[in-house]
């Protein structure tokens, strides 16, 4: 009696206990969780793959053979937006989200040139292009897709209603300029020949006309009625998105998973897989859940790869990425108003000491620090994978050389005159460099920032770090904040490789407010069609040229270029990456 | 009681004219805005963010966006997320199912927990098993969640397999079935372990006080002399006025429910308001922010009215008038 609460407690947790074991076992049958002992031919891995489709007889070998059917679980580690319409979304989760499902008139290679998907096209001058459509390809509700769902798309972007970021990728249109405005009611530029051929006059010839053209048809059947206004809330974008793509979009809990089902009518073939299930975890599970198999694959933080390599069950692919990360200098002040910079700053105007600045960094012991060795150096603003990246023998390296340092800030004046360890600038006065770095929960941050400024330090430059909040820091130097001197930062370049709205000296976000003629001439002759024609090599002579003058002056160290890493789980077969990232999911499939 | 009530809820009306001010100006008060950093030319262009800001209104006035803002919230608009392109009401209907969902279940754990263990350890005061009690609750208070999340996941999902570490629902499931209400159940259960477990041990002790003075008392005596039994002392003398204190908790547990627990919410990404509220402070979602900001202020208000009310049921003796 005495004991009845107690007892009572017990009873409790045991049923408690009873209850979770219960759903254990209905969940992840045969699982034999990895203690760290597992051994790869356990088959653990594959034990949750709940397919029951019919396997084709290939049972014993896991050739590369593709089989039929499976279930993959592909987990992405952050949140989604839910903007599940490609002319409307704004993160790259949602696009990794839709790339299950959708399909663009064209692709990229592994050089990011454009080749032909759903369409092929023509062009003579650079200024018009007929677009000729694959014929017979079904929307996943079996409407067949026409010019006319591309032109819709088109219209859609150029309407005067439209919410979303991509107007800039139809306004080079002819006409489509007029119609934003709500002065005309069609592009002009836009002709329409037969159901499958389609004629796109731009406002004037350029080389870059097609890849920055919109290139992802919206269904004009589906929308119709829908006002463009709507069309952001609507059900069509949020949950019940469709595409041409090697998977349908099934069910959607928003923010947390997506199933895919198998597209079998997909114009380049049906899916091997019968379903991906998309799943939405905290990067803090990342490790975990590969290891356990929980999810097949999953994007993974460089500071996670040596984790996940030596996992017996997963790959660690890696694939060369298209962002690089750099430390900037303020070398001016930008009126926006005038667009373009007003004032110069002195501090850092001197070569030597910016050489010095790079010579000073030991970039491969940096990266293999913070970066844990996926990433390489880099000398110049374009990632080495880039067609139009220069050869590494046109660009002049950097390498880490102290002392090299100390002799060209010798040259260059900056000598210790007061016997403080630091040295002055050429005037004798105190000489500190302000360096900037943003600030987020993540703490390698600090360290890293903390670990250039170090090496500064060593070569006598007296080095202060600022931590700047994240969401303040990139407004500080857009506005070129007194505070900004020296600021690390990172871009990254798309498939269009025009870098103009980052290095012209008349935009925004030429951070280091770098002016020079050259290189502004270098890049506009680099888009000029009346220089370069069609000529990709020609093309590609003038941003060699022009990313050698940036690699000379140096209004940036560029520090390293980053590789993308996927974990892969070796159940998984048919998954190739490139620069341009991962090939058709049409052709994944899962080992028997 | 009924002007009581009245009086109470009169009072809160400047309450939330505060609370809106200061939900306003915090958020504002956050460097940057809703498209800092969103700085990628790939994407979009300075002239398009240009666009934004000035459609949206943040060029205009302060005190104008306060005014727009108020007015439009009384009139029951709380706006469109900046993040998530769909009005705030929308957001909050679609992620408050989840999170009633969670902290009704917390709340069930903790009430377990601390009943069971709070009504022992006022009943054996000062033995081994009492201490125990103690020990092991202080412990739990002192866990931070987000470390108690991570070790779960890290020992009930991963290592031992038994509950999912991720999500708030089976995909593959339909909806509607008792399969989904089991999945949802069972993907609630260890964040509802979690936040129930760390709410626990404030119940128990102040329980296991409450019966402990309780038992000396003069009214315990006399039932004791009449030979009324030892359990029907504890369980129906005492414990009802001992329940007395743990009633006025019982408000702030409302708020609880639907505040979620930010971080617990976080990690398991168990996608309710709590996650909402984190993702929208870093994404600088004003109008999701500050909806969230006001109504979970709100409910702190309600909650504080029903305890105090509940309390004059509960207890006939201090009840105002």
């Amino acid at each position: 009696m005495k004991n009845k609460s107690f007892l009572w407690l017990m009873a409790m947790v045991l049923m408690l206990s009873l209850f979770l074991a219960a759903c254990n076992s209905e969940q992840t049958e045969g699982e034999t969780p990895g203690d760290g002992e597992k051994t790869s031919d356990n088959g653990g891995s594959d034990s949750d793959d709940s397919s029951d489709s019919g396997s084709d007889g290939s049972d014993d070998q896991a050739s590369d053979e593709p089989t039929q059917g499976g279930t993959l679980t592909y987990a992405i580690d952050s949140e989604p937006e839910g903007i599940l319409n490609m002319a409307f979304y704004g993160t790259a989760t949602d696009a990794e989200i839709m790339g299950f499902m959708v399909d663009g008139l064209y692709t990229f290679d592994e050089n990011l040139k454009a080749e032909p998907n759903l369409a092929t096209w023509e062009t003579e001058d650079n200024k018009t292009f007929t677009f000729k459509f694959e014929e017979g390809v079904k929307w996943h509700n079996g409407d067949e897709l026409i010019v006319d769902d591309w032109i819709f798309a088109l219209e859609t972007l150029a309407h005067p209603d439209y919410e979303g970021p991509r107007y800039a990728n139809v306004k080079t249109i002819e006409g489509a300029a007029a119609f934003h405005e709500g002065e005309a009611d069609s592009i002009s530029g836009i002709e329409k020949i037969s159901d499958y051929e389609v004629k796109v006059t731009f406002d004037k010839a350029r080389v870059n006309n097609l890849v920055n053209v919109w290139s992802y048809p919206m269904n004009k059947k589906r929308w119709e009625g829908v006002p463009v206004k709507d069309m952001l809330g609507h059900e069509f974008t949020r949950t019940k998105p469709i595409g041409t793509g090697p998977f349908k979009m099934g069910k959607v809990v928003p923010g947390e998973s997506y199933e895919f089902i198998a597209n079998e009518d997909y114009w380049k073939g049906a899916p091997n897989l019968d379903k991906i299930i998309v799943k939405v975890i905290d990067n803090k599970t990342v490790v975990g859940a590969l290891q356990n198999g929980d999810v097949d694959m999953v994007p993974v933080h460089p500071t996670l790869g040596k984790q996940v390599e030596k996992m017996e069950n997963v790959d660690l692919v890696t694939y060369p990425g298209l962002s690089y990360y750099y430390v900037g200098f303020k070398l001016g002040v930008f009126d926006n108003e005038q667009k373009k910079v007003v004032e110069e700053k002195e501090k850092y105007a001197n070569l030597k000491l910016r050489q010095a600045m790079y010579h000073a960094i030991n970039r491969e012991e940096w990266i293999e620090a913070f970066f844990q060795g996926y990433g390489s150096k880099v000398n110049g603003p374009v990632p080495s994978a880039h067609w139009i990246s220069a050869d590494e023998s046109e660009l002049k390296d950097y390498p880490y050389d102290p002392e090299k340092a100390k002799n060209l800030l010798d040259e260059a004046g900056y000598v210790d005159t007061n016997g403080d360890g630091f040295r002055e600038d050429p005037n004798g006065d105190e000489f500190v460099v302000k360096f900037s770095h943003y600030a987020s929960s993540n703490p390698t941050f600090e360290s890293r920032a903390k670990a250039l400024t170090q090496y500064w330090n060593q070569v006598g430059l007296q080095t202060e770090l600022q931590m700047i909040e994240a969401s303040l820091y990139y407004d500080k130097i857009e506005k070129d904040s007194d505070d900004i001197e020296v600021f690390y930062g990172g871009w990254s370049t798309g498939a269009d490789p025009d870098p103009s709205a980052l290095w012209k000296s008349d935009m925004l976000w030429n951070f280091p407010r770098w002016v020079n003629e050259e290189s502004d001439k270098l890049l506009e002759d680099a888009i000029d069609i009346e220089v370069v024609g069609t000529d990709s090599a020609k093309r590609k002579k003038l941003y060699s040229e022009w990313q050698q003058i940036v690699n000379q002056e140096l209004p940036m160290l560029f520090i390293t270029e980053l590789q993308e890493t996927q974990g892969v789980n070796k159940r998984v077969g048919g998954v190739e990456y490139d620069v341009s990232g991962s090939n058709n999911p049409n052709e994944w499939f899962i080992k028997q | 009681m009924l002007k009581y009530a009245l009086r109470r809820i009169l009072g809160m009306i400047p309450m939330l004219l505060l609370i809106s001010i200061v939900a306003f100006f915090l958020a504002l008060a956050m460097p940057g805005d809703s498209f800092s950093g969103e700085i990628d030319p790939n994407n979009t262009d300075p002239e398009y963010i240009e666009e934004m800001r000035e459609k949206l209104g943040y060029n205009d006035p302060i005190h104008e966006q306060y005014f727009r803002w108020v007015s439009n919230f009384v009139q029951g608009d709380f706006g469109k997320s900046t993040k998530y392109q769909i009005p705030v009401k929308d957001l909050i209907l679609q992620r408050l199912p989840n999170t009633v969902m969670l902290g009704v279940m917390a709340m069930f754990f903790t009430y377990i927990f601390a009943f069971s263990m709070g009504i022992y350890a006022g009943r054996h005061p000062h033995t081994k098993m009492d201490h125990f009690i103690g020990g092991f609750n202080y412990f739990l208070l002192a866990i931070p969640s987000y470390i108690a999340g991570v070790f779960a996941i890290y020992f009930f999902s991963f290592q031992l397999g038994w509950v999912p570490f991720s999500g708030s629902v089976d995909i593959a499931v339909e909806s509607g079935t008792l399969d989904y209400w089991l999945s949802r159940f069972y993907h609630a259960l260890m964040p509802s372990l979690i936040l129930g477990a760390l709410g626990t041990a404030t119940y128990t002790q102040f329980l296991r006080n409450d019966i402990i003075d309780n038992s000396q008392k003069d009214y315990v005596r006399t039932a004791r002399a009449k030979g009324t039994a030892d359990s029907k002392i504890y369980n129906s003398h005492i414990l009802r006025n001992s329940i007395i204190p743990i009633v006025t908790f019982l408000g702030f547990d409302i708020v609880q429910i639907v505040n979620g627990a930010l971080i617990t919410e976080a990690i398991f990404t168990y996608p309710g308001l709590g996650q909402l509220f984190l993702t929208s402070v870093n994404a600088q979602d004003y109008p999701t922010l500050m909806t969230l900001f006001v109504m979970f202020s709100f409910l702190v208000l309600l909650g504080n009215l029903i305890a105090d009310l509940l309390y004059g049921i509960v207890d006939p003796r201090i009840r105002v008038d």
